[in-house]
């Protein structure tokens, strides 16, 4: 069976409830479903239906990666300064170079030297 | 005796009409209908004796069995064989950045969500992710990496307390 197959009915909610998807093939015949749910209720709806065909999505054989209309994602490109960062320590954990971010936070950041603890940085990537 | 052979011919008529019913044509053309007002698109129908077969390319297999049911649901169509109709093949998936940008990414999500414990390894776009997270929180910590841009998963996630 394929995944397409394992997996119809979650497809056939997003249909009901929607849900826009696009549906790409990942690592060894994995299902990628990215998409846009109109709403939180909707998102959970796909979350609860994957749970029940894969309980604790631990197959493996499905990447649900669906966000609602508003960017309720909570930033995902960002970055939240911890105490003893700097830009080049932040920048070695996304194996980008410091003044990428130094580039894109111009509008936040003054000088490279300064950042602080619980500023939100943009994440070039 | 007039009367009796009224009866007789009217039965006759009666059969020869319900046994032809729709030409395999009419059914073609019904059933084309039918998928086109179901919005259903990529199909190609034939009709013999009643039974349709189904050929073509659809999107994906939800449209598949669309049009199984809105063929089926024409009058007239005994039977539906759908086995040479395909879903497309599906584009390659391709990571939303470089595998260490991702790595970066991830622990970032997992963090603000509070998902303390867990390890992740990005190779090629696929993530193997293991560490004990709070079982209260495990749906969600699994939602954030899958949500991060990845193209495949182990999930080695444990349930803590």
């Amino acid at each position: 069976m394929s995944a397409q197959e394992k997996y119809q009915s979650l497809l056939e909610l997003a249909n009901q409830n929607g849900t826009t998807y696009e549906l790409t093939e990942g690592d060894n015949g994995t299902l990628v479903i990215t998409g846009t749910a109109p709403s939180a209720e909707a998102k959970q709806a796909l979350w609860d239906e994957y749970n029940r065909l894969d309980p604790d999505y631990k197959s493996g054989d499905l990447i649900l990666n669906i966000t609602t209309g508003d960017a309720a994602g909570g930033g995902a490109n960002t970055y939240t300064v911890e105490s003893g960062d700097s830009l080049s320590k932040i920048a070695g954990k996304y194996g980008i170079q410091w003044k990428a971010i130094w580039d894109a936070n111009r509008d936040i950041l003054h000088d490279p030297d300064k950042i602080y603890p619980g500023q939100e940085l943009k994440i070039p990537i | 005796m007039k009367i009796k052979f009224l009866t007789v011919l009217t039965i006759a008529i009666a059969f020869f009409i319900s046994a032809c019913g729709k030409s395999d044509a009419d059914l073609t053309k019904a059933v084309n209908e039918k998928l086109a007002a179901d919005k259903i698109t990529g199909v190609t129908v034939a009709v013999k004796d009643g039974v349709a077969t189904l050929t073509g390319e659809v999107a994906d297999v939800t449209v598949k069995t669309k049009a199984e049911t809105s063929a089926k649901s024409v009058e007239g169509i005994k039977n539906v064989v759908s086995t040479d109709l395909k879903t497309k093949p599906l584009p390659v998936a391709t990571p939303a950045a470089p595998d260490p940008a991702l790595t970066g990414k991830i622990n970032e999500s997992l963090k603000k969500a509070g998902c303390t414990g867990a390890t992740v390894a990005v190779t090629n776009g696929k993530v193997t992710v293991s560490g004990e997270v709070p079982g209260a929180k495990y749906a969600e910590c699994v939602q954030v990496i899958m949500q991060s841009g990845i193209t495949g998963i182990d999930n080695q996630l444990k349930k803590g307390k």
